[in-house]
């Protein structure tokens, strides 16, 4: 071993290195957008859940307090917490609100609900859950069911309650509070990886197809032959197009599989039209494609391609929905999440899956992300004026 | 004799660069016209602002009749690139297929044709990447002239080719110029000259001379081509009288 040869060798490689400076840059910048990034979306203040009150509870007459509503209590308790967003709904509009996302869940106290608490020493609340995110429906139940115990536990003063020495055994295990939740969409048997599906299956159609037309498409100028190409009658919007087509099959065929098997072995629910899941996940690997050949304009070589990869694809998956609805993210990041293509695949994706939508409720979705494929493309064909010389 | 191409003042910058100075140049049909100059002179250059592949920065050049940039005109024009510009993962004839499909088609037989011609009949469906330097210099050659061009520009077609196929090669070339295509050839080397109808000499992106090459050697009153160049591109550092 000759400690001089590796020294010359490793000089030679980071000589080589510093000359790239996007390379560099990217060691630089790029942990620190990622990590900033993480940092915002995770510790955001979360935005307060918008929830609908329906109170019809009639009350109790009290000797000395006079008449007393534990629903109104519960309810000024609600809005008093910074969790909620509480909006006054009349009984016949909660599935509309639910459905246009105005509430993301709505607390319904019936007429009876004093009357009935004070004859069992228990809370029934109704609670109708949107449902299509079982973290987000999780999470209300619980602040919900812990809301209504803070409001109850001031009521012992007034004999009513927890008040008094329980009258059997029975009463000892049973908590004061019992939410009954029914769901608008999807139900209590999806879980997490439910919601999250639509997303891995709309990441992982766009992510291959994006490296593929990129590769190919690179190759094709670092060999020569698209200088070649240009020289014969073909126009540049001709070559996009043909890339388009030809990856077009591969694509399809990755959709396929991506699709057969998130529902057939992983057992992912999913409620709508298994078509039309497959039209939306094709448009966003046509999107992928016009990607790819925009994105190849900006790469020397190979190398550089990967270097797109958490340039391209992680930000889309943070911001475009996957975790986090774009209308909770910090009112800044929020146009960026627009002009993601997956933003408005997930969105359809999600609704087609978990809300059993059709064409007739996701079209503006599809239609947006038809104007990306084809504004995409055309940027493409004009980044190829670059081509030679 | 019909005009293929005409050069006016035709200048192409990249930025400090002058890579093509006010050339003005005229290539007549059937005719060879050597573009020959050191590397770097600004041969490839001018034969992309005559395939409009660039556009000019100043002046102007009309080849089959159209100013340049014009699409129009490519299906009538064969191009070879300096480095063969090939499919590496495709085989030979699916190579020269593509290419002639590009140009508006080509028959089987043509295609057959043309694969003999430069002598791979034996390696026709043989992947690209398998083959030789010289072996895919003579596919890219195929690939240029199996649409029938009226017009071709051969950009170095000889570099790294071995003697007996450069013999071969200029012996074909002078065989279409019989058939009425016009070429245009760039090299770097002199005797390659001699089987030029006409010749133009190219230095830091300004024309030299042009003429046959007994016309260039009479002017500069030397033996040998290559004494001529040397004396024009003297005078011409000169700003002499040329």
């Amino acid at each position: 071993m000759n400690p001089r040869r590796i020294f010359i060798l490793a000089r030679r490689i980071m000589r080589q290195v510093s000359r790239d400076r996007r390379t560099v840059g990217l060691l630089v910048f790029g942990p620190m957008l990622m990590l900033t990034l993480g940092a915002i979306l995770f510790r955001a203040n979360p935005a307060a859940i918008p929830l609908g009150v329906v109170n019809e509870d009639e009350g109790l007459s009290i000797p000395m307090a006079g008449t007393i509503s534990l629903g109104e209590r519960i309810v000024e308790e609600l809005g008093g917490s910074d969790v909620f967003g509480v909006v006054t709904l009349r009984h016949d509009e909660i599935d509309d609100r639910l459905r246009d996302g105005t509430v993301q869940g709505v607390v319904v106290f019936a007429e009876d609900f004093s009357a009935e608490f004070r004859q069992n020493q228990q809370a029934v609340i109704n609670l109708r859950l949107e449902g299509s995110n079982p973290t987000r429906s999780m999470a209300i139940t619980a602040r919900v069911s812990q809301t209504a115990m803070k409001a109850l536990a001031g009521l012992t003063s007034m004999g009513l309650g927890m008040a008094g020495v329980p009258q059997d055994d029975e009463s000892k295990t049973k908590l004061p509070v019992t939410i009954e939740a029914t769901y608008l969409y999807a139900g209590e048997e999806f879980d997490t990886m439910d919601f999250i599906a639509p997303v891995y299956i709309g990441v992982l159609a766009m992510f291959f197809v994006f490296l593929l037309a990129c590769v190919s498409f690179l190759r094709e100028r670092s060999l020569g032959t698209m200088e070649r190409l240009l020289a014969t009658p073909a126009t540049r919007l001709e070559i996009v197009l043909g890339y388009m087509v030809g990856l077009g099959l591969f694509a399809l065929i990755q959709v396929t599989v991506i699709l057969s098997f998130t529902i057939w072995v992983l057992n992912i629910h999913y409620l709508g039209n298994l078509g039309l899941l497959f039209l939306v996940v094709a448009l966003l690997a046509v999107v992928g494609v016009s990607l790819g050949i925009l994105a190849s304009a900006f790469a020397r070589n190979e190398f550089q391609v990967v270097q797109f990869i958490p340039l391209f694809v992680l930000p889309q998956a943070l911001l475009g929905g996957t975790f986090w609805a774009v209308e909770e993210l910090p009112r800044y990041l929020q146009p960026f999440a627009y002009f993601m293509p997956l933003t408005y695949a997930n969105r359809a994706l999600r609704d087609v899956m978990l809300k059993g939508w059709g064409l007739a409720e996701i079209w503006p979705n599809l239609i947006i992300l038809l104007g990306l494929a084809a504004s995409l493309i055309v940027l493409g064909a004009l980044t190829m004026r670059r081509e030679v010389g | 004799m019909d005009t293929i191409v005409k050069a006016k003042d035709l200048s192409k910058h990249f930025g400090p660069i002058h890579a093509v100075d006010g050339v003005d140049m005229t290539v007549r049909a059937g005719e060879i016209y050597g573009l020959l100059g050191p590397n770097g002179s600004g041969k490839t250059t001018l034969i992309r602002l005559m395939i409009g592949l660039l556009r000019p920065t100043s002046g102007s050049v009309i080849t089959l009749g159209q100013d340049m940039p014009n699409k129009a005109i490519l299906a009538q024009v064969g191009y070879m690139t300096q480095a063969s510009a090939l499919y590496e993962d495709l085989t030979v004839r699916e190579n020269v297929a593509f290419f002639a499909e590009m140009c508006g088609g080509a028959s089987r037989a043509r295609i057959d044709e043309v694969v003999a011609l430069i002598d791979l009949q034996d390696r026709a469906d043989s992947l690209v990447h398998t083959l030789s330097g010289g072996m895919k210099q003579r596919t890219s050659l195929a690939c240029a002239l199996v649409h029938h061009p009226r017009l071709l520009l051969l950009d170095e077609p000889t570099v790294g080719v071995d003697p007996q196929l450069r013999a071969a090669f200029w012996e074909y070339f002078r065989q279409l110029a019989d058939e009425g295509v016009t070429l245009i050839v760039s090299s770097h080397v002199m005797d390659e000259a001699e089987r030029c109808h006409q010749l133009g000499f190219i230095r830091q992106g300004k024309l030299l001379a042009e003429g046959s090459a007994d016309e260039l050697r009479t002017q500069a009153s030397t033996a040998t081509l290559e004494g001529a160049f040397l004396r024009f591109a003297e005078s011409g550092a000169t700003g002499g009288e040329r």
